[in-house]
């Protein structure tokens, strides 16, 4: 029994135009006009419990409007949607209790007061008793490596810091369902990789479901076995993230060591030249010619060192979002 | 001349975007009009004229000038002030080659021209209700009524502007400013026209900056002025009163800012 | 019920500790307090003169409606000004999506999110002029006096509730509607002054379009022992019906909020 399920979910929004400039102004004073945008359509997908799956896509692609949708706080404009048995735009307590949103550029705690308040505040509204939520508290502090952050005001914490709070007022009520969107904007690398490490921690412990957006690749690669990928607002893709390169790059990469180094022209029977830098050259070659071409360059040349490899991940995708393309 | 032309355009189209509020913001100077409701009930039970030293007619007329006095002196430098220091914009304008203060008194002259078709239309229905207190200034009058209004709104801008200023210093300057908007509501002449003022009272507070926001400039205007010379020479020296002031908290202010290092 | 009083009770001592640190503060609000109730006081004493008063309220009278008037204005500033004008800021930075995804009603949230000391003297010193005034305009206290006294200032305190709330919740469309709480506010001043001082067509209007004989004269009535039933009935019923528009209203506005686009 799948904990998200959408059929062909679609929103659509209403957006008012306006011409720049004093001339643009006036026209927009007297008459508006407003032209229907199509942030999602026809996207049908669902989602196994204790999945972690990544939403790629680049900005205004719809992935925010799809989260805030499962989520509950935008109404679908058409489809059919069931999330954790519950039909999520009525937000009933009960499906309430069993999510979490953490949305990395905005922040949820009380600024002027040390996190340990909010905590608190939360912890009423969700119902826990003092000494659960007392315990709840010191198992995520632990797992998030904070300790005396939580009695610093919010306002002096750093962003890695508050935002690990952040997650820790998020997830105080143990919800099984978790939309992350954009959790780790901003931190510095290390920071990110503390938020990872803490989120694949819970998914074990928990059996949690994690939907997650992220500019970083890195993010997904890290957590993600399975990705959604939406372009334009539809789905363009749904599986591994390995078939997922597969798909879109064609070619794999070979990092040669040479004995002498050897101008680009020698390598053009073998494939493209991505890089050459003294002896060490890198080829991209399609992947059906791949083993005719190294078998080739072993015999035809003096190497030292072989190495085959996928593209860079973000590459792929950077590129994909680039050209826009979709096939 | 072409900045000033440039900030004013730009403002004007800025503030049209906000029209709906600028609307709400016209509509919620009705102070004077209930006040007006009460004054001539009062009149109307008292029986005559001579208690308050003002016929009915003169009470409409002072009443809507008030009004209009008021919708085109009010500043709003604080607030302006606060949400930018705030948002992290101050930074970006103190390293802009023209002084943040000609920025915020551009919006506020955009804002007023903004708000201008409102305040006809209101003052139309006014009318419309009470055909009778309809007059016409003469020239001469309109005239100094106008020069009262721009001095009294640049009077309250460098009121406003000092209370801004006092921003970089404590993080409670809108309480400030709502502290002085008490004598402000109750000694401008807003809620009563001073002529009904007790004398100790009136004599007090002509000496504070208050009764030339509203109560001269509607006095001018409804073509009932007490003393016109007086009037503006007191409006000319809290000019040159304040405006010292102001500049001088200013360059304080920004040499306390820069030395945070904020 | 027992989570949403522990919820209050926490939402409150964050409210207050977040608070502590300003201790200004409290100089000023009583300041405030002090300079709002003299000029009150002095506004009214104006319309009382020989063989003056207002719409046939004796002086002491008159000064029950201005201290209703304090004790209302002192709960706007603890409890409805701190939490309504934060539904604007939710919705403008998307942090009302935290709010609507808690699994506790999100209008109880933002309605009593937060509270604020600034209003206490206000309360106290209104409650001490009703107090002193209605004793002075020789009201008997009785039982059933006392209970549709305490009855009709919560209906009153629910009316003003209602309103205020309906009108932020227009900010789901608007985002920037603290324009039109001035406007209410505004008209709402209209309150200091019992309700029959005003020309009989505005005298309905602040009856039934903006109700706010009931959050005044009709207390203030009630205190002085001489409130009719249909006015008591008619402030209940009132109540009632804004209470549950302004439920139905943010239902209906919720639908619609489809949150700032990240």
């Amino acid at each position: 029994m799948p904990i998200v399920c959408a059929e062909r979910l679609s929103k659509t929004y209403r957006v008012a135009q306006k011409q720049p400039g004093l001339g643009g102004t006036l026209r927009h004073f007297f008459w508006r006009r407003s032209r229907l945008v199509e942030a999602v359509r026809d996207l049908s997908f669902s989602i196994e419990p204790g999945e972690m799956v990544g939403f790629l896509g680049a900005n205004g692609a719809g992935k925010t409007t799809t989260l805030k949708m499962l989520s509950g706080l935008v109404y679908p404009s058409g489809g059919n949607l069931l999330v954790a048995g519950h039909s999520p735009q009525r937000r009933q307590a009960s499906f309430l209790r069993s999510i979490t949103l953490v949305m990395g550029q905005k922040q949820q705690l009380i600024w002027d007061l040390p996190p340990l308040d909010s905590f608190r505040v939360n912890a009423a509204v969700y119902g826990l008793d003092d000494t659960e939520a007392k315990r709840r508290i010191n198992e995520l502090a632990e797992m998030l490596e904070l300790g005396e952050e939580l009695t610093r005001p919010v306002r002096k914490l750093s962003l890695g810091e508050r935002m690990k709070a952040e997650l820790l007022a998020a997830l105080l009520h143990r919800p099984s369902l978790l939309f992350l969107d954009e959790p780790t904007l901003g931190l510095d690398v290390n920071a990110q990789a503390r938020v990872r490490t803490f989120l694949a921690d819970y998914n074990r412990r928990h059996g949690a479901t994690v939907l997650l957006t992220s500019h970083y690749m890195a993010d997904i690669t890290a957590l993600c076995p399975r990705v959604l990928l939406i372009h334009q607002g539809g789905l363009f893709y749904d599986g591994s993230l390995e078939a997922l390169t597969q798909r879109l790059s064609p070619c794999r990469l070979v990092r040669l060591e040479l004995k002498t180094p050897l101008p680009a022209s020698a390598f053009s029977s073998y494939g493209q030249v991505e890089a050459i830098d003294g002896r060490e050259v890198k080829l991209l070659i399609a992947r059906d010619q791949l083993t005719g071409a190294v078998a080739r360059l072993l015999g035809d040349l003096e190497v030292l060192d072989l190495e085959v490899a996928d593209p860079p991940i973000e590459d792929v995708i950077g590129q994909l979002f680039q050209k826009g393309v979709v096939q | 001349m072409r900045i000033a032309r440039v900030l004013l355009s730009s403002q004007y189209a800025y503030m049209l975007e906000y029209r709906a509020e600028i609307a709400l913001w016209t509509l919620s100077g009705v102070v004077p009009f209930i006040m007006l409701a009460l004054w001539s009930q009062v009149d109307a039970s008292g029986g005559g004229t001579g208690e308050l030293g003002l016929n009915r007619l003169q009470l409409g007329r002072y009443f809507l000038s008030a009004f209009i006095v008021r919708q085109f002196t009010i500043a709003w430098v604080v607030w302006a002030f606060e949400e930018d220091a705030l948002q992290g914009r101050l930074s970006h304008a103190l390293l802009q080659p023209l002084h943040p203060l000609w920025r915020y008194l551009g919006a506020h002259l955009a804002e007023q021209a903004t708000r201008l078709p409102f305040v006809a239309l209101l003052v139309g229905l006014f009318f419309l209700l009470q055909p009778d207190t309809v007059w016409l200034p003469s020239l001469g009058q309109a005239f100094a009524a106008l020069l009262a209004i721009w001095m009294a709104f640049t009077i309250n801008f460098l009121l406003q502007s000092a209370i801004a200023i006092l921003c970089f210093w404590s993080e409670r300057a809108n309480a400030l400013e709502r502290l002085l908007y008490i004598p402000y509501l109750f000694l401008s002449g807003l809620v009563a026209p001073l002529e009904v003022f007790p004398p100790a009272v009136r004599a007090a507070a002509l000496w504070t900056p208050f009764p030339y926001m509203i109560a001269f400039p509607a006095q001018l205007l409804s073509g009932n002025p007490p003393s016109i010379s007086g009037g503006f020479a007191a409006m000319a020296l809290w000019i040159a009163l304040l405006l010292p002031l102001v500049a001088l908290l200013w360059k304080a202010g920004v040499r306390r800012y820069s030395a945070m290092g904020a | 019920m027992g989570r949403y009083l522990l919820t209050l009770r926490r939402f409150w001592a964050t409210a207050l500790a977040g608070q502590l640190e300003y201790q200004l503060n409290v100089l000023i609000d009583l300041l405030a307090m002090a300079g709002n109730l003299a000029g009150s006081l002095f506004v009214i004493s104006l319309f009382y003169g020989p063989g003056r008063s207002l719409g046939g309220w004796s002086w002491e009278s008159a000064l029950v409606v201005v201290g209703v008037y304090t004790v209302l204005d002192g709960a706007c500033s603890s409890l409805l000004r701190p939490n309504l004008s934060t539904i604007a800021t939710h919705v403008q930075q998307g942090t009302l999506d935290f709010i609507l995804l808690k699994p506790i009603d999100s209008q109880f949230w933002l309605s009593f999110r937060t509270v604020s000391p600034a209003g206490l003297p206000e309360i106290g010193s209104g409650l001490g002029l009703i107090l002193w005034a209605a004793s002075k305009a020789g009201a008997s206290p009785t039982p059933t006096g006392c209970l549709t006294a305490a009855l009709m200032l919560a209906s009153s305190l629910v009316i003003l509730y209602s309103l205020w709330f309906g009108l932020a919740t227009t900010s789901i469309w608007f985002v920037k509607t603290w324009n039109a709480t001035e406007v209410l506010r505004a008209a709402l001043t209209a309150g200091r002054y019992p309700i029959s001082a005003y020309p009989l067509g505005l005298r309905n209007l602040l009856t039934v379009v903006l109700p706010v004989a009931f959050l005044t004269t009709v207390p203030a009535e009630a205190i002085l022992g001489r409130v009719s039933v249909g006015a008591a009935a008619a402030s209940l019923l009132m109540a009632t019906v804004t209470l549950m528009l302004c439920r139905g209203f943010w239902r209906y506005a919720l639908r619609f909020y489809s949150s700032a686009s990240s």
